[in-house]
């Protein structure tokens, strides 16, 4: 009963396939809502790739899917992924649905995952993956995700125990997970801006799983991120298997030591989270058996894909657009980091403004004070802008900052920002936007881009 | 002023130690005391104005449960004589008589008489509009609990006016008894609230001046016009 069911499940499904086609609606989940609808079980019977990798954790999944798609299909290999679709269940049927012929044929070699931390409990009975890579837990939407222990909880509940983990021994929360699984660590070692105390708000590890004296850092980056140990009982993070051990930032190299020997490697891009997303891929790589001398060849035309940052120069100001996930504190707090590095004085347009929620509700607003925001007082920041429904308790939380009051402006509609602006020659213009807010960024960018010109003439 | 805030390096979901944060900015010469998991709190035979304690994950619970479990009784005593407690989320929950989870029995505190259930595949998301004494509340819910009063004679902290109470069912929210305060509201409850700022200042009678007034309190009438207007959807 269940095998004819499942048949007419994919049936059904390969011909919503073809209608997405003819009517050009590619990309969404349907074919797998109608597998799921007919067939509950449907994930378990389809046919799947031989070797199968799932990629998790709050933040770097899709960088990390990427490039291991990327890397993959460079050695040859033909990989089944999701990357058109969604990363819960019904984005993963359909991605499996396409990796089948109308017979239950698998035609993929691998499949690469992204996997939705959350939908472990719709995804991990019904399938086996060889490999889990979590790439960090950490805080992310509270109406979503509450507290990564949460997440690490449904992880913990539903991973399948044949599962290899591929796991980050600088974050205590995710590389304590599924203890009977097989793993191995990634972790980078000390690099020159290393700190050794935790001085961001979110810190979601701060007492020692053991005997629960605080704990202390060899070395920490940001929150829990960093080498931790306990002086009281010994307790230490877990040794690396595979590690960064020095990044050289002049010539663009990283220096990778792995179970297979050490090499250096380009380095992709210089963000600290992207040094761990690189990481993550060369220890994949050489998990799943590539030579170091392979891997470079495979890393000779892989990139960060940097829809995330976009930088103009007009008239000597650059107008950057970056990506600040909207109700994720923790996110937030890392581009905060990443602009303090950047040279010149900086204004900030700051529209996070989950714009679907303010449709049906009002934000909850609690995010912005687990939020860095005391990252953004600095004489380099010189102005700053909030704008949307919330443009109030922005500005009490940049107050609640100690950020000066001559410096913040706020408007309720994000297009009348540019207005605002300053536009000093040799400065630097952020939009930080959210997720849902990308068309209203690149209308406010093009909008300051005119402002600069005409202001030029 | 001395507060202490218990076990921030565990009970401190949401920006909730934001509140701290901000009466260090209306108090002059605050002291903080920050109390660990291994430590005694000093409530217990030192003098603290206000003892603090906000949300926390669900095994930091069981664990603050348990170190608390040693100054039952003289919790009960602090109380009775007018210690101020400031307890928001889940960390009330610590202080009742037990957590149901599914097949599991967590023994709380037992010191008032209410009943937690947890579904922790049943979280609920809400926006929160009640009354404190003659002033309106505004806040957060977000939760995988609902606790329920056994005796009905337990003052709550809040009446519900829009949002969930101490369950689905329930308006009244809380628990007050003499100066302990303990809501399920979650965040920066007291920058979200200056009245009710105002109020726990003015009953701990010290020096203060409301930080930030201007904009904390055309932030508060703002959300409260917002929170009261029927269109406005108060569940995620």
């Amino acid at each position: 009963m269940n095998k004819i069911r499942f048949m007419i499940a994919l049936l059904m499904a390969k011909l919503a396939v073809i209608a997405l086609k003819i009517t050009r609606h590619n990309g969404t989940n349907f074919p797998g809502i109608v597998a799921l609808k007919i067939c509950p079980s449907f994930i378990r019977y389809v046919a799947k790739p031989e070797k199968m990798i799932a990629v998790s954790g709050t933040n770097g999944k899709t960088t990390v899917s990427n490039l291991l798609n990327d890397s993959l299909k460079a050695a040859k290999i033909n990989v089944l992924n999701n990357s058109l679709g969604s990363n819960i269940n019904t984005g993963i049927a359909t991605a499996l649905i396409h990796g089948v012929s109308i017979f239950n044929k698998e035609k993929y070699e691998m499949g690469v995952f992204e996997v939705d931390e959350r939908s472990a409990p719709r995804i991990f009975p019904y399938m086996t993956f060889d490999y889990m890579i979590i790439t960090n837990l950490s805080r992310d939407s509270i109406m979503r995700n509450a507290h990564p222990e949460y997440i690490a909880s449904l992880l913990e509940k539903y991973l399948p125990k044949k599962t290899k983990l591929i796991l980050n021994a600088d974050d205590l929360l995710s590389c304590r997970l599924a203890k009977d699984n097989e793993r191995v660590y990634f972790g980078i070692a000390e690099l020159p801006n290393d700190k050794k105390e935790s001085r961001n708000l979110i810190n979601d590890i701060r007492s020692c799983p053991i005997c629960h004296h605080e704990l202390s850092y060899e070395y920490v980056r940001y929150s829990n991120i960093g080498k931790a140990y306990c002086r009281h009982c010994g307790f230490k993070a877990p040794k690396y298997d595979y590690m960064i051990a020095s990044v050289d930032y002049d010539n663009k190299l990283v220096h990778f030591k792995g179970l297979k020997g050490e090499s250096d490697y380009r380095l992709l891009n210089d963000s600290i989270f992207n040094i761990y997303n690189e990481l993550i891929l060369l220890t994949t790589l050489c998990e799943l058996g590539y030579s170091l001398s392979e891997i470079a060849k495979l890393l000779e035309n892989i990139d960060i894909v940097k829809s995330r940052f976009n930088k103009t120069i007009v008239n000597d100001i650059e107008v950057v657009m970056l990506l600040a996930k909207d109700r994720n504190a923790y996110a937030c707090s890392r581009v905060f980091e990443y602009i303090a590095t950047l040279p010149k004085d900086k204004e900030i347009i700051l529209m996070m403004n989950n714009l679907s929620d303010s449709k049906h509700w009002s934000e909850n607003v609690c995010w912005l004070y687990d939020c860095d925001f005391e990252l953004l007082n600095r004489d380099d920041i010189k102005h700053i802008i909030a704008t949307g429904p919330r443009e109030k308790d922005y500005r009490l939380r940049f107050k609640m900052a100690d950020i000066h009051d001559d410096k913040i402006s706020s408007c309720h509609n994000e297009l009348d920002t540019p207005s605002l602006l300053k536009l000093k020659k040799g400065s630097a213009i952020y939009i930080l936007y959210g997720t849902d807010s990308i068309n209203e960024a690149l209308k406010v960018k093009e909008k300051i881009v005119k402002r600069i010109k005409e202001e030029a003439r | 002023m001395i507060i202490e805030v218990l076990y921030p390096a565990n009970a401190n979901l949401y920006g909730e130690l934001a509140n701290i944060r901000y009466l260090a900015k209306c108090v002059k010469d605050l002291k903080i005391i920050s109390t660990s998991l291994n430590d005694e709190p000093s409530f217990i035979s030192e003098k603290v104005d206000l003892v603090y304690m906000g949300t926390m994950t669900e095994s930091a619970q069981e664990l603050i449960i348990e170190k608390l479990s040693h100054y039952k009784e003289a919790i009960k005593k602090a109380i009775a004589n007018g210690q101020h407690f400031l307890i928001t989320g889940n960390a009330l929950e610590v202080f009742g008589k037990y957590i149901i989870d599914e097949d599991k029995k967590i023994e709380g505190l037992g010191i008032f008489a209410f009943h937690t259930q947890r579904a922790m595949m049943k979280r609920y998301n809400s926006l929160y509009l009640g009354n404190y004494e003659d002033i309106k509340i505004v806040g957060f819910k977000s939760q995988f609990t609902v606790s329920y009063y056994d005796d009905p004679s337990i003052q709550p902290l809040f009446n519900t006016l829009k949002g969930v109470g101490f369950n689905k069912e329930e308006t009244k929210e809380g628990i007050k008894d003499h100066n302990f305060m303990a809501t399920y509201v979650i965040g920066p409850l007291l920058i979200l609230n200056p009245l009710f700022t105002q109020k726990l200042l003015d009953s701990l009678n010290v020096p203060y001046t409301l930080a930030l007034k201007d904009d904390i309190m055309a932030n508060y009438e703002e959300r409260l016009k917002e929170y009261s207007d029927e269109a406005t959807g108060f569940y995620y």
